[in-house]
């Protein structure tokens, strides 16, 4: 669904990303792990047109979108959940919801998310962490994407609301809809994944099934940090 | 007493108008962070053209709309150079560009209604409303004040009420993700701008016929407009509102006290700097940079 | 002050003054009439140069500080004071600087836009003030008298010419100095001007009572020029006019001031001689001046630019790096550089950071480590004084620093670089470090620049790539040679091997330069390299400290920066 190849991105003038490809299948979950400053939030600006792509193609189904603006990217299907829970704090919980979808019966994103219910009438931004990081994917999928991206969705979030997000997540990848993870902490994102990336230093550095480093959490901490120490 | 009272009365027509403009002024900057010195010259266009049309036979009330759409237009034009090339740029970038735009604006607006040469402004209303203690209370006077007050209440309306006035209120607050959302940024920009220009256009055609009405008295009319807007932290459309009051009242005021009449475009000076020294009296630095 | 900018100061000065001895000998009466306008109005520019082109701040009332020094000059020429005219252009400059700080200080408090706001307000006022008096010697048609010497149009151009030149000199001067460094800079970054440990509020007043006084001097050459003005001279939207000419043009160089004082003479009346409307110049500066800055390059940027590409093109070489050419190592003894405890951080109610406490030895070089949000960033702020809100003490080499401004920490022997890039793009990789470091010869600067690796110091900073301008940046900080350095994330962006010269060049800064070093870094091989302790935050706590290799072994650090609990895994 999502395909990108010998993508270079740039962030404030640096090479960031250097030739990276990556592959979510439709319906699956493809997680992307790697350390702080690694390239992995601007691997993921770079695809849905924040940051500037000096190189590569970005394939949306099978159509080429890396010329593309970034709402154009948007109303083609491809949704990016920012990191630092990106709702508009001034705004309620339904009007969060209502900018992307008017009209819509919200049923569908309470249903997925039923704390949010709660919490219409309450500003975004007197939100718990948890219920913001629900609300921003609740209104991303509200445009009816065919990819999500989903960027370090459990940052500073306790482990039992983490646990109900990634549960979340798995459930819509059951229902058909394909997902790019991005994570740092890699534990329960590879639980529910179904390929696995590692990027280092703007680089990927692993591409492959979830199990292998799940059963081996040196390897991975070999990925992440570099150096022979740990082998 | 009475003549206080007759100035009091002249300075709730200047007044309603800076406030008209100044709440345009913190319209603008609230939902797309521009700082708009040129606010005023596009409102001079289309009261010009309404002046222009007039001149030319165009019954008033048609001249009144073609001038209403065509501030509107000027605005859209003017915003459309920002939302181009200046989107990312800051603050100051972009108030440097709305000055040189009120230079430009005001060069052709000059030529073309032939410099300082005075025009017959028709009076959209005229006659008084009442009387009060003897003093005429003119309807231009009782319509500036309420267009002002009826404009401050209806954008803050549309911003709260309307889908438009939602996704503005969400662009303005973080546009990066108002993009990946898939708002039309530009558009909405747009829009913001044309209806920026129809406000300034209206208080500019009511209020011309008691200025001197040429064009560039009209563009400067940014002073007391940003002054006012200043008084309301380019945040809060209501302090705005009053802010334009109190400085058209304080100038007309201030004109009914022989030698001190030549000083009154002294005011919204005052006011700027005592809001300033009194709002920024924490502040260290641009936080931001 | 350079040897550089003495050169070009004397080279601007002779350049003009020969031109105009040119202009003097092959012009018609007329058009030397025409050019002495011009020339004032270059003057007017150059002032304008000094707030706006140089130091990045709006202002529009730069004619009404020119109506300070022309009714000065008037009222001199009413009393026929001594000295005559030269004298009372000085006076009525020194007349405006008032007005100058007057209105600058707000500016010490304002962001620019507000500062633009007070300075139409001024302009408006002041239109209003002058059109209340006449000017002096009105009643009796007393004109300005000019000097035997400079009297008929010729001797008066030369006049103009002059003082043109000495200024533009002088400004050129100034320029070259630490100050006009620091006004480049306060335009890209006010926050990392304090952190070299320059007081912004001084800079701004300065640029401020300058401009006002070359303004100043501009109006009393036009009172000696036309010898009786009106109000109408100095506008409000004369003010403006000036400046969009001065957006566009580039005022704070001298040929982009003569360019946009031609312009502005001239171009009137070659519109007049064409038959088209004279007012039309207005709306054509007007577009000079967006488009200027949609390219954010004035019209003098661009000549210069295409002048350079023509006349150089040697790059230098990287020079061999001899250490004893370096600054002097200075000695900090034996006292901390750097002690933290129980320092506390909230914002709201979230809490960045919960009683952290860290030390940072002399000589050391200590890591500081975390993942995202943990507080790393917070910490350097609060430790270099942008975060003043702070629970807890922070003292370097034994000496408190509670309510201590950055620039006083600054200069107290606490030096940062910056995750984004702060540095003002139009200095030289010399002025930048000159900027930094105070008080360093040319061969030291030559000396930091082949350590750290970076090859030319007389490139812009536009002119060289992000990566290198992180080197600079680092360089900047390490050349002050404070007590401790705090780098925030250098390796950001930086290849494997740049990264591994970065972490030699960290561990080396002790010895060669004396200051110690904290060094917030996600890069751990980097780490390893070059840090001999670290310490681990997360979620704004310490969750260990100690020797960088055991540290870096502990369980709790993997959990922290992988989320693998590994008992669960076990």
């Amino acid at each position: 669904m999502l395909r990108i190849s010998d993508l270079k991105v740039d962030r404030a003038g640096l090479p960031v990303i250097r030739e990276a490809d990556l592959v979510v299948e439709p319906g699956r979950i493809s997680v992307l792990l790697g350390a702080n400053g690694a390239g992995k939030t601007t691997l993921l600006e770079g695809i849905s047109g924040i940051a500037p792509v000096t190189g590569g193609r970005i394939k949306l189904g099978t159509e080429a979108i890396e010329t593309n603006r970034p709402t154009e990217r948007a109303r083609k299907g491809l949704a990016h959940v920012e990191q630092g829970r990106t709702v508009f704090r001034t705004l309620t919980t339904e009007e969060n919801l209502r900018v992307v979808g008017n009209g819509v019966d919200f049923a569908r994103s309470y249903a997925l998310f039923p704390e949010l219910e709660k919490r219409r009438q309450v500003r975004a931004g007197l939100l718990s962490g948890g219920e913001q990081q629900m609300l921003v994917i609740a209104r991303a999928l509200l445009a009816r994407p065919k990819v999500i991206m989903i960027d370090e969705m459990s940052a500073g979030l306790a482990p039992i609301i983490v646990g109900r997000l990634m549960n979340a997540v798995r459930a819509l990848a059951d229902s058909g809809l394909s997902i790019l993870l991005v994570e740092q902490f890699a534990a329960l994102a590879l639980e529910i994944g179904d390929r696995a990336y590692v990027l280092r230093k703007g680089q990927i550095v692993y591409d492959g099934a979830c199990r292998p480093l799940i059963e081996n959490p040196d390897l991975l901490h070999r990925l992440y940090l570099g150096g022979g120490a740990h082998a | 007493m009475n003549s206080l009272l007759t100035n009091a009365v002249a300075g709730l027509t200047a007044g309603g108008a800076y406030a008209l403009l100044g709440v345009c002024a913190t319209f603008t900057f609230r939902l797309v962070a521009v700082v708009n010195f040129a606010g005023a010259a596009i409102g001079a266009s289309g009261a010009f053209a309404f002046a222009l049309l007039v001149e030319v036979g165009t019954p008033i009330w048609g001249g009144a709309i073609a001038g209403l759409l065509f501030g509107a237009l000027v605005g859209v034009l003017v915003g459309e150079i920002m939302t181009r090339w200046f989107a990312e740029a800051s603050t100051s970038i972009k108030a440097a560009v709305s000055t040189a735009l009120l230079v430009g604006v005001t060069a052709v607006g000059l030529r073309v209604t032939g410099g300082q040469r005075p025009h017959e402004f028709p009076e959209l209303l005229s006659g008084s409303a009442f009387r009060l203690l003897g003093v005429e209370v003119t309807n231009t006077a009782i319509a500036m004040l309420g267009l002002a007050m009826l404009f401050t209440l209806l954008i803050g309306l549309f911003l709260n009420r309307s889908h438009v006035g939602l996704q503005l209120r969400a662009l303005s607050e973080r546009p990066a993700a108002a993009e990946l959302i898939g708002i039309p940024v530009h558009q909405l920009s747009l829009w913001v701008w044309a209806i920026g220009g129809a406000a300034t256009t209206l208080a500019l055609m009511l209020i011309a016929p008691q200025r001197a009405p040429n064009f560039l008295g009209l563009s400067l009319l940014v002073v007391p407009a940003l002054a006012s807007a200043l008084i309301g932290f380019f945040r809060s459309f209501w302090a705005t509102l009053l802010g334009g009051v109190v400085i058209g009242e304080m100038e007309s005021l201030i004109s009914g006290f022989s030698g001190l009449g030549a000083y009154r475009t002294a005011v919204p000076f005052l006011v700027i700097i005592a809001v300033l020294l009194w709002s920024q009296r924490g502040g260290r630095w641009d936080d931001a940079r | 002050m350079t040897r550089d900018s003495m050169r070009s100061a004397t080279l601007n000065v002779a350049i003009t003054i020969g031109l105009g001895g040119l202009a003097i000998l092959i012009l018609p009466n007329y058009w030397i009439y025409l050019a002495t306008g011009a020339m004032i109005g270059a003057v007017g520019l150059l002032s304008l140069g000094v707030v706006e082109g140089r130091a990045g701040m709006i202002s529009l009332c730069q004619l009404s500080f020119a109506g300070v020094g022309a009714w000065t000059v008037g009222y001199l020429n009413v009393a026929e004071a001594p000295g005559g005219l030269p004298i009372w252009i000085l006076i009525g400059g020194l007349a405006a600087v008032p007005f100058g700080i007057a209105i600058g200080l707000p500016a010490l408090r304002l962001r620019g836009i507000n500062l633009a706001i007070v300075t139409l307000g001024f302009a408006g006022a002041f239109d209003a003030v002058l059109a209340a008096i006449t000017y002096p010697g009105q009643a009796e048609f007393l004109q300005v008298l000019r000097p035997d010497v400079f009297d008929g149009d010729r001797g008066y151009f030369l006049f103009v010419v002059i003082v043109f030149a000495v200024i533009s000199g002088v400004l050129e001067l100034v320029g070259g100095s630490r100050l006009g460094s620091c006004w480049l800079a306060i335009r890209h970054s006010e926050r990392a001007v304090a952190a070299h440990g320059v007081g912004i509020p001084y800079a701004k007043l300065r640029a401020f009572a300058l401009s006002a006084f070359v303004s100043g001097v501009s109006g009393g050459l036009l009172a000696g020029y036309l010898g009786m003005l009106v109000s109408d001279n100095f506008t409000m939207f004369g003010s403006m006019v000036l400046y969009a000419v001065a957006t566009m043009v580039g005022a704070q160089y001298p040929e982009g001031a003569v360019v946009g004082g031609l312009l502005g003479a001239l171009f009137p009346e070659l519109l007049r001689r064409l038959d088209v409307p004279q007012d039309l110049g207005n709306l054509l500066f007007a577009i000079g001046a967006v488009q200027a800055l949609a390219a954010r390059e004035t019209i003098s940027e661009s000549l210069r630019r295409a002048f350079c590409r023509v006349v150089r093109s040697k790059t230098r070489q990287l020079r061999r790096l001899d250490a004893s050419a370096l600054p002097p190592r200075i000695d900090y003894g034996n006292a901390p550089a750097l002690a933290v405890r129980g320092l506390t951080v909230r914002y709201g109610s979230v809490i960045a950071l919960n009683s952290v406490d860290i030390d940072v030895p002399a000589g050391a070089v200590v890591g500081l480590i975390g993942p995202n949000g943990a507080g790393k960033s917070t910490l350097i702020d609060a430790v270099s004084g942008y975060v003043l809100r702070y629970e807890g003490q922070i003292e370097t080499k034994n000496r408190p620093l509670e309510g201590v401004l950055p620039h006083r920490r600054a200069s107290l022997g606490i030096r940062r670089t910056w995750q984004t890039n702060r540095i003002a793009p139009d200095l030289t990789v010399s002025a930048y470090l000159r900027l930094a470091a105070g008080n360093i010869t040319n061969d030291e600067i030559d000396a930091v620049l082949a350590w750290i690796g970076l090859p030319d110091p007389d490139t812009k900073v536009s002119g060289i790539d992000a990566g290198a301008r992180r080197l600079l940046d680092v360089a900047g900080a390490v050349a002050a040679r404070p007590a401790v350095v705090l780098l925030d994330e250098p390796a950001a962006g930086q290849s494997f091997d740049e990264a591994a010269r970065l972490a030699e060049r960290i561990s080396e800064i002790p010895d060669l330069f004396g200051s110690a070093v904290l060094l917030v870094e996600h890069d751990m091989d980097l780490v390893r390299a070059a840090c001999s302790a670290v310490t681990v935050l997360d979620f704004g706590e310490v969750i260990a400290s100690g020797p960088t290799r055991e540290v870096l072994d502990l369980p709790i650090v993997k959990t922290a920066y992988l989320g693998v609990v590994e008992t669960e895994a076990a």
